[in-house]
């Protein structure tokens, strides 16, 4: 992408799906002071596998070696410990961002938990999917996942079951976003996270030596290295695995063995070398749609696993609604304000609408862009035209600006998605500024301008 | 007025107060809220009041049904009115014989006083067994005391209060997508090519309560946490009612309906709504009047929504009557027509499985209250049909319950909002349907086990907690399934969701009885059966028939065909093996017959006439003598009429239009189908005894003179194609004889031919010209070869050679004679055209060689015979004859011995080669007498 964008970690990136009512900014130390003991505002272990350590949450991170390996639980004192190192971060974990209401949810939540949950399932619900007014909660409670609430409620009791949680879906449809969602709610910390990538090895599934203790004291316990799906199984919390496609199927067939005997054994150690998972513990795999084939689960992953496929969202209102409470929630980060003219944010909807329209049509896939004109990427626009306004343009938002970034957004491969965007942009944008004028003429313009630019 | 005893109003009032009490506690700004529960609570009180007993009901809702069967076997009517449209009463005596679902169905083919668009005018109510229209139906029909009376609209209001405009009933029939957006569409919905559907029919059902107001229907679903409005009922009303007592039942869905109506409907519908209710009203009042029937022996079953309107007109107390308007003139047409749970749910945008849904739910019912449904008896013989109902009654009493065991029933019930009964069957169908489930998968291709029966059962559990309910219900159910077993594929045909469907009941079609078809359908039945297979079946029959063995099958196949003809590709009626052409007499046939499965496109037939025969002949009329018809179209028919009907008068008839249209008929555009036609027409008839009819007589004739008269024209015309005129060429020459014979003149083509010749341009065309110039000896063959030569040799006219050619071979199919210059032309082509002329030329040509594949081609094959040597050793030594011919005009002694050589060429030939003495004398004999020889090469070679 050929726009000046912060580097985001992943779920922040592709969460299409993401809103918040709450307050994101300046978690005081007083707010997680008040945090009882069993809420998930206290994340009290840090992971050291090197995916997950990008989460740069404002807890102090214990080394492995120092954790009691038998009971890593977290006590008053170590969720109160982190509050006073107060470190502004540039993206919260969700269990942190929402600790507020988390723990509101928990003291009013009058419904069975299953294992060591922190809600119940139907709380849970209400977390991500937001409150009614049937609910009868005072607390108003915002809608954090937009999508079919069956399809939610699907992957809650998934992970109240045997099964593992599989979310498959197109990138940018909120996949992470809502595995996020759910370890938050349901165990108080999502930061169990292994990274799937073609150089995933099983050790970052299960654990690693610490090789320098090895050769100081041999192999034992202090000298092991936990995965953080270990971890997870000890603290009977959810471990997550983004793009489980992406690791080769050796690694994939690593998790056959933990998702159904339930432990990990160490066979390097003599005694007490098996590792068990504490109910409450299981696994949230997010998988992408379009690696399909690249590295296909074995059946007999697949059979340990809950399917639940994220569809891209298509509805035109509830896509307008993400699009503006999340660029506007990305905004309120870097601290201003601008007002997104309701007109423009109708014009760029309307052109993915007619862009997806268009590459369905496409015969060949040398008409199609590479971009898959997911949600995530409209609020990419928009976040792009409006820094770049701010920055470099007169602070308001122009349809000129949004053309622009859409057509740095969008176009990938250059010439061949210039010219195929161009077609489109000559074609149907042109029609759209005959029949409806006023902004769609600007609008017009300034995607001719950028990629004339572009060549 | 028994059964408002004062406890329910205490009931009520108790309930105002629990409203009340919410208002206080959650509504911002009261008043708005606590009016309009006082506006609920005052239209349940007018329900409840109404001497004339109101049962609110639902579409498709098994409590209605239930409710409904009691509540008719604990009072017994003398009338029962009911919310449907009062003119489809008649088709119901049909029913009987019915296999549910049906609909019944009003039709109109064409209607003057709407939009044109419209037409053909057509409007289904489907019946299914569990609901409660059926039920009161069953009831009347089998209780002859009992009158069933259907009060609302008729259906021509269902159009006429449409706003009027050519598209308006489009969108009627679509309804805008944004209704079902926030539902996702299950991804193997059932294509509906496959089943029977509805067709473009408008949908009318009774006790429709969905609301339309989508702001509304959104706040509900969203914050009831249910994907659709059914699964809405059915959470908060179906199970809360199914097993409640009757007095709640009525209480319940009053305040529902009220709630519903009150703000669940746009203002348009709601404006339909009133005027439906001042009509239904004042029907029953009339009806009322008339029989002297009082109030309270009257039933009035309606949708909820309606049971609590406030018009002027509602009740017996009042008695003000509405002005019902007049109707439009249309003439419509009433019958059953076979439905299915899928074309219902398709009808009425219900979510796939609701119909199966109820129908489980329906049948747990029945079986845990005790309840006996009212079923229609069948009839012993269509003719005895009054004679069974009075019969048939005493064997079907003892069926229901008596009067006051089942009100013991009632009350006790009454006292459980969710008897133990249920919830044991609820158990014991969960368990059924997971294990069947993971069986049904396994057949369908999944990799499924016992270990998937066991987390089905489990997450439907877990996600009914979820969900607020107190069982799973069939949509949990199917929701953890999906998740339990659909993967990242699917692995056949059908998806988990589909296989739930077929799981809870799949689809079930209707069919309609013989006693309930129109005339047309029995008749085809009737006529069908010594065909010996099963019509009823929904599977495709295959039926075989050898006319030597079973020659009195004949008269089936004519009316295979006509059907065949009618339904017009339709899938109920496929022909395997066999034709229906002119002249051709028919040996075996064998047909895929699938009447029992689209029975409904026989029963259509029957709205336009009382047997096929008619049918077809109205058809071919309307065909032929419609506005737009053509005499392409005209012929068609008259062609059509000899192959189905056999009746000379119509064939006659069809003809003469014909000849009328081709008469009026200014272009060449369809010459070359015309040409066709006739000419097997011709064929046709020559070979009966009778030889050709009057009517072809005279269109061969108008055709020969029409055609030669519209000749210089097709030359001259750009807009006309070569082929074209091709086609009129081939008509004039073809038909010459006949033509002549029937006292047209040839001097009249010659004229044609003279005046089209300055004023073509066109190559092909110029081809076409001289050919018919030269079969009218108009030009000989040697200045077209003089003029061809001498285009080839300038490479400016070079690139227009193929056009000519094209133009010859066109003549080809008039005049076969021409096959030797063809052969000529297309050699000379072949030799000196450069490539890049060539090669570009040969796709067209070999597309416009094509057509002449069958008669045309052996003819030039032949002739290319003669002309080319036989073997590689004689082509060394060959000369194209042509060439030859040109040499020999020079130098008349130096032609070679070729075989097959013109006959012009024989005498010059004998001058060189002469040997024998008896060749010898023939030659002196010729050249002594130079005229004689001359006039003998003329004739030879002509």
């Amino acid at each position: 992408m050929a726009t000046p964008r912060t580097k985001k970690t992943k779920s922040d990136d592709t969460s299409a799906a993401a809103t918040s009512a709450a307050p994101a900014t300046a978690e005081t130390a007083t707010d997680a002071a008040t945090v009882p003991a069993a809420t998930p505002a206290s994340t009290s272990t840090e992971t050291t596998s090197g995916a997950a350590a990008e989460f740069p949450i404002p807890v102090k991170a214990e080394t492995p070696s120092a954790t009691p390996s038998a009971t890593p639980v977290p006590t008053p004192s170590a969720a109160a410990a982190p509050a006073k190192k107060k470190v502004e971060v540039l993206r919260q974990p969700a269990e942190v961002k929402y600790a507020e209401e988390l723990v509101y949810l928990s003291s009013i939540d009058t419904g069975k938990r299953p294992f060591s949950w922190k809600l119940s399932p139907r709380m849970i619900r209400t977390f991500i999917l937001g409150s009614t007014p049937a609910d009868k909660i005072e607390r108003p409670i915002a809608q954090k996942f937009f999508g079919d609430p069956a399809l939610v409620e699907r992957a809650i009791v998934t992970l109240a079951s045997d099964r593992g949680l599989l979310l498959i879906g197109d990138p940018g449809t909120g996949k992470s976003w809502l595995a996020e969602l759910l370890a938050a709610a349901i165990c108080g910390s999502s930061t169990h996270t292994v990274q799937g990538t073609a150089g995933t090895t099983e050790d970052q599934l299960k654990y690693s030596w610490n090789v320098a203790l090895v050769i100081a004291k041999g192999q034992s316990r202090e000298s092991l290295i936990p995965s953080p799906i270990m971890i997870a199984m000890q603290q009977a919390a959810l471990g997550r695995i983004e793009e489980l496609t992406r690791c080769t199927s050796d690694v994939q067939d690593a998790l056959i063995s933990i998702l159904s005997e339930k432990y990990i054994t160490i066979p390097e150690l003599s005694g007490d070398n098996v590792v068990f998972a504490r109910p409450g513990f299981n696994i949230i795999a997010t998988a992408n749609s379009r690696d399909r084939g690249v590295n296909d689960l074995s059946t007999a992953l697949k059979r340990r696993f809950n399917f639940v496929t994220i569809p891209t969202v298509t509805n035109k209102k509830s896509e307008k609604e993400i699009v503006l409470f999340r660029t506007r929630e990305l905004l309120t980060r870097n601290q201003f304000e601008v007002e997104l003219p309701p007109a423009l944010l109708d014009i760029l909807l309307q052109t993915f609408a007619d862009l997806r329209d268009a590459q369905a049509a496409a015969s060949s896939d040398d008409q199609r862009l590479e971009s898959s004109l997911s949600t995530a990427e409209q609020i990419g626009v928009l976040e792009d035209a409006v820094l770049h306004s701010q920055f470099f343009g007169q602070t308001a938002l122009s349809a000129a600006n949004v053309a622009k970034a859409v057509v740095g957004t969008v176009v990938r491969r250059i010439p061949e998605e210039v010219s195929i965007l161009s077609k489109f942009w000559h074609s149907v944008v042109e029609k759209r500024a005959k029949e409806k004028k006023g902004e769609w003429d600007e609008y017009l313009e300034g995607g001719k301008q950028a990629m004339s630019l572009l060549k | 007025m028994e059964r408002t005893p004062p406890s329910n109003i205490e009931a009520l009032r108790a309930l105002q107060e629990q409203m009340d009490a919410a208002v206080q506690a959650f509504a911002t700004d009261q008043h708005p809220v606590s009016d309009l529960l006082q506006q609920m609570v005052s239209d349940v009180e007018r329900a409840m009041q109404e001497p004339l007993e109101i049962i609110p009901v639902c579409h498709h809702s098994p409590s209605s049904a239930l409710h409904v069967a009691k509540r008719l076997s604990e009072r017994p009517p003398k009338v029962i009115f009911m919310e449907l449209c009062e003119d489809l009463r008649g088709s119901l005596d049909g029913l009987r014989d019915c296999r549910l679902p049906v609909a019944l169905q009003a039709f109109a083919q064409t209607a003057d006083a709407f939009p044109k668009g419209w037409s053909p005018l057509s409007v289904v109510a489907p019946l299914s067994e569990f609901s409660a229209e059926f039920q009161a139906i069953a009831y009347a029909l089998e209780h002859p005391g009992t009158e069933l009376v259907f009060v609302d609209r008729a259906v021509d209001y269902v159009f006429q209060w449409m706003p009027q405009q050519e598209d308006e009933l489009e969108k009627h029939l679509i309804k805008e997508e944004e209704h079902d957006q926030g539902t996702p569409k299950a991804p193997g919905e059932e294509d509906l090519s496959d089943v029977p559907d509805h067709g473009a029919a408008i949908g009318l059902q009774m006790g429709n309560v969905e609301p339309t107001f989508d702001v509304f229907l959104g706040f509900l679903l969203k914050n009831a946490r249910v994907r659709h409005f059914t699964e809405w009922w059915d959470q908060y009303v179906e199970q809360a009612v199914l097993a409640a007592d009757y007095a709640t039942y009525r209480y319940v869905l009053s305040l529902v309906g009220s709630l519903l109506r009150r703000l669940g409907r746009k203002d348009t519908d709601r404006e339909n709504d009133l005027r439906r209710e001042r009509y239904m009203w004042t029907r029953m009042k009339e009806h009322l009047k008339k029989t002297g029937i009082a109030p309270s022996d009257a039933i009035y079953l309606c949708g909820a929504v309606h049971a609590v309107s406030d018009v002027p007109e509602f009740g017996t107390r009042t008695d003000a009557v509405w002005e019902i308007p007049k109707r439009t003139p249309t003439k419509w047409l009433y019958g059953l027509v076979p439905s299915s749970y899928i074309a219902i749910e398709h009808q009425f945008h219900h979510p796939a499985g609701t119909v199966a849904i109820a129908e489980t739910t329906w049948e747990k019912g029945i079986e845990a209250l005790g309840v006996r449904p009212w079923k229609l008896g069948k009839t012993k013989s269509s003719a005895a049909t009054s004679a069974t109902k009075t019969k048939g009654k005493p064997a079907i009493v003892p069926a229901t319950p008596p009067a006051s065991g089942t009100a013991d029933t009632a009350r006790v019930l009454g006292f459980f909002t969710k008897p133990p009964l249920l919830h044991a069957a609820d158990e014991e169908q969960l368990l059924k349907w997971s294990v069947d489930i993971v069986t049904l998968a396994r057949d369908n291709g999944y990799l499924t086990s016992t270990a998937d029966a066991i987390a089905i059962y489990q997450t439907s559990i877990l996600l009914a907690n979820l969900r607020n309910r107190q069982h799973p219900s069939p949509y949990d159910f199917e929701d953890a399934a999906i998740t339990c077993l659909e993967k990242d594929r699917q692995v056949r045909k059908r998806n988990v969701p589909k296989l739930c469907q077929l799981l809870l009941g799949g689809n079930r079609t209707g069919k309609v009885g013989f006693s309930a078809l129109p005339p047309l359908a029995q008749d085809v039945y009737t006529r069908l059966k010594p065909l010996g297979i099963n019509l009823e079946a929904t599977t495709i029959q295959r039926a075989l028939i050898d006319f030597k063995k079973d020659p009195h099958l004949l008269p089936c196949s004519d009316l295979l065909w006509m059907l065949h003809y009618l339904t017009q590709g339709h899938p109920v009626l496929r022909p395997i093996m066999g034709e229906r052409k002119l002249g051709h007499v028919p040996v075996q046939e064998s047909w895929d017959v699938s009447i029992g499965k689209y029975q409904e496109s026989i029963i259509r037939l029957g709205y336009e006439g009382v047997n096929v025969e008619f049918v077809v002949e109205k058809r071919l009329k309307t065909e032929s003598f419609g506005p737009n018809a053509k005499t392409v179209t005209a012929l068609k028919a008259a062609e059509d009429s000899i192959l189905f009907l056999k009746s000379t008068r119509l064939t006659e008839e069809l003809g003469d239009r014909a000849v009328d249209l081709l008469r009026n008929e200014m272009s060449a555009q369809d010459a070359p189908k015309i040409v066709e036609r006739v000419r097997r027409l011709v064929h046709y008839y020559r070979a009966t005894p009778s030889g050709l009819p009057k009517w072809l007589k005279d269109f061969v004739a108008t055709g020969y003179s029409h055609y030669s008269m519209l000749l210089p024209k097709g030359f001259e015309d750009r807009g006309t194609r070569p082929a074209e005129v091709a086609s009129m060429l081939c008509f004039v020459f073809d038909f010459e004889p006949q033509a002549l014979a029937l006292g047209c003149q040839r001097s009249q083509l010659e004229i044609a031919i003279r005046q089209a010749g300055p004023v073509t341009n066109d190559p092909a065309k110029i081809g076409l010209l001289w050919a018919s110039e030269l079969l009218l000896k108009l030009r000989d063959i040697d200045s077209i070869r003089a003029f061809l030569d001498q285009t080839l040799d300038n490479p400016l006219m070079l690139p227009v050679f193929p056009e000519y050619v094209s133009g010859f071979l066109l003549a080809l199919a008039f005049a076969p004679v021409m096959g030797r210059v063809v052969v000529e032309l297309l050699s000379k082509a072949f030799a000196k055209l450069p490539e890049e002329i060539l090669y570009p030329w040969l796709p067209g040509l070999l597309l416009s060689l094509r057509p002449y594949a069958e008669d045309l081609l052996p003819r030039l094959l032949k002739d290319v015979n003669g002309l080319f040597p036989k073997d590689t050793k004689a082509l060394g030594k060959w000369q194209p004859p042509w060439d030859k011919k040109a040499s020999e005009a020079a130098t008349p002694a130096s032609a070679s011995s070729t075989p097959g050589a013109n006959p012009e060429v024989t005498p010059a030939q004998d001058t060189k080669a002469a040997v024998t003495p008896e060749e010898q004398a023939v030659m002196t004999l010729l050249q002594s007498a130079p005229v004689t020889a001359q006039s003998l090469a003329a004739l030879l070679s002509a």
